[in-house]
């Protein structure tokens, strides 16, 4: 297997906007920033996390909330290498730009005013059609909403399984645990399976808890070629956090009608992505002392742990019962709280938390001896992942 | 078809969705089948996905199917669906999954790989729509 995209590059700043104060902000009626601004102030604060001057950036990835060039413009980036990608794409990208010598010094900007945009991700105007024919065509039918289609995928699962609501719930309950120990997280209350239990059903079987949140914010990572990124650590004292290994496979193939979701459960393109990205890293899911999934809606977590090797196919909620996956578990995941409690900045946010796992020093949430971190996601069908190492 | 009928369609989401549409109209719904590969396809699309054939045939379908998954709205996205609302994935005797919806009174005998068939149904914006209800089968 090809591991000549292990370790040739790292992530040398993160950074990201104070999602609390601007939850607080957009919720009372204000509007703090557009996408751009989330992006820029997020962007800043990477640069200064790297110690690096903004001239030093020769790339620049931007999400898919903001337009590539006026992106560019507002930072005054003209860089020899660009795109625009989605959180864990844009990782992907990086790490192909750096090992083909198109860039060395790559900004991955994201900002998002999906809260105070009002942006819909359900109903007649439910955004996301123009990528995804799955998530608009059945809305003949009343079914508009991706949470509706992860509603179909694990009502299925559940069926086959033979499970009750409460193992969906480990995953709400564990993932509120984590936020309530980081202050970036806008949801700190901890809940309890009863909370889980008697919280309403929005898209049955899937309750309040299983939806991710909708929030302002941005997020930045700077990833750099891995010698220059060892100098710039050794001159700002930071650590570098080496990307071990990507991985990617995807389901197209009857996507609209919904068989890789409904009949797959996405887990032929999951297994693919396993293998290319821990043969890459030379690991395996034993290896990994942390794990981040993209947590949209809380199922995911189950499918990527079957997916991505970690447990046997219809084993995953006897897995989180029996090693835990919150504070103290064996498998800690979505450390930072995820999409459900901490940030909904779509995947983006779970690098940031990955990085500072494997840097280490986060205090009462830091995973011990965190020296593997893996990020997993599979945004309808498309299985990526990569893994992170200091 | 009712000509006082064409005016009120539902989205179309490329031109091969309309013959679809007026299938469903007449009360015979027909999806694209390809003479090279015997595949049907859903969505219509302008190519058979295994044999890339671009040549097709509109042909009616059984109207046959099983429960592959389903899931109750218990929040009203759209007003022509109020809340409790039961949508479901149905697989087609001829292969492709369909979603569509069933009465909320069936939820309590629903269950995987329950036989279903296809009933037609008037959507509230003006239009024909394929349902689903139990089939009794012996």
């Amino acid at each position: 297997m090809d591991s000549s995209t292990s370790s040739i590059s790292a992530v040398v700043g993160v950074g990201h906007t104070d999602w609390v104060e601007d939850y607080k902000r957009v919720r009372s009626g204000e509007k703090p920033h557009d996408s751009y601004g989330y992006a820029t102030q997020a962007f800043n604060c990477a640069l200064r996390d790297a110690g690096i001057a903004r001239d030093e950036v020769d790339g620049l990835i931007v999400g898919p909330t903001t337009a590539y060039e006026r992106m560019g413009e507002i930072l005054n980036i003209d860089p020899r290498w660009g795109g625009q990608a989605d959180a864990i794409q844009a990782v992907l990208q990086a790490v192909l730009a750096i090992k083909s010598g198109m860039a060395e010094v790559i900004a991955l900007v994201y900002g998002n005013d999906q809260r105070s945009a009002a942006v819909q991700y359900g109903g007649p105007e439910a955004m996301g059609g123009g990528a995804f024919l799955s998530y608009v065509y059945h809305s003949a039918w009343g079914l508009t909403s991706q949470g509706a289609l992860y509603a179909l995928m694990y009502q299925r699962y559940k069926e086959l399984n033979g499970l009750d609501d409460s193992t969906l719930g480990q995953v709400a309950v564990a993932q509120r645990q984590w936020a309530s120990l980081n202050p970036n997280a806008i949801m700190r209350k901890p809940i309890t399976m009863e909370d889980y239990l008697g919280s309403a059903y929005i898209a049955e079987p899937l309750r309040l808890y299983d939806y991710c949140l909708i929030n302002d914010g941005g997020v930045a990572l700077i990833v750099m070629e891995a010698e220059r990124a060892r100098k710039v650590a050794a001159k700002s004292g930071t650590k570098p956090v080496y990307i071990r290994g990507i991985g990617r496979a995807d389901l197209n193939s009857k996507a609209t009608s919904l068989g890789p979701r409904l009949l797959d459960f996405y887990l032929p393109a999951q297994n693919k992505a396993a293998k290319q990205v821990f043969d890459a890293a030379g690991l395996g899911p034993k290896d990994i002392d942390a794990l981040m999934v993209y947590d949209s809606f809380s199922p995911h977590i189950l499918f990527a742990l079957e997916g991505f090797g970690y447990c046997g196919v219809g084993e995953a909620g006897e897995f989180i019962a029996r090693n835990g996956i919150g504070v103290g578990g064996k498998l800690p995941i979505n450390t930072g709280g995820g999409h459900l409690s901490e940030s909904y900045m779509q995947g983006w946010n779970h690098q940031v938390e990955a990085v500072r796992q494997a840097r280490g020093g986060l205090g009462n949430r830091q995973v011990p001896n965190c020296r593997h971190v893996q990020y997993t996601s599979d945004v309808a069908g498309k299985a990526m992942s990569v893994i992170y190492g200091a | 078809m009712n000509p006082s009928e064409s005016a009120k369609s539902p989205r179309l989401f490329s031109p091969y969705d309309a013959p679809m549409w007026e299938s469903i109209a007449q009360g015979c719904m027909k999806l694209q089948w390809c003479p090279d590969s015997n595949e049907f396809r859903y969505p219509p699309g302008p190519a058979c996905p295994v044999s890339l054939s671009m040549e097709y045939e509109w042909r009616p379908i059984s109207g046959k199917g099983r429960i592959i998954s389903w899931t109750v709205f218990h929040r009203t996205y759209l007003p022509a669906y109020p809340a409790p609302h039961l949508v479901v994935a149905v697989q087609l005797e001829e292969g492709p999954i369909m979603v569509s919806h069933m009465a909320h009174s069936d939820l309590e005998h629903i269950r995987l790989d329950a036989p279903v068939r296809m009933v037609y149904v008037d959507h509230p914006d003006g239009y024909r729509i394929p349902s689903f209800v139990f089939d009794a089968v012996a």
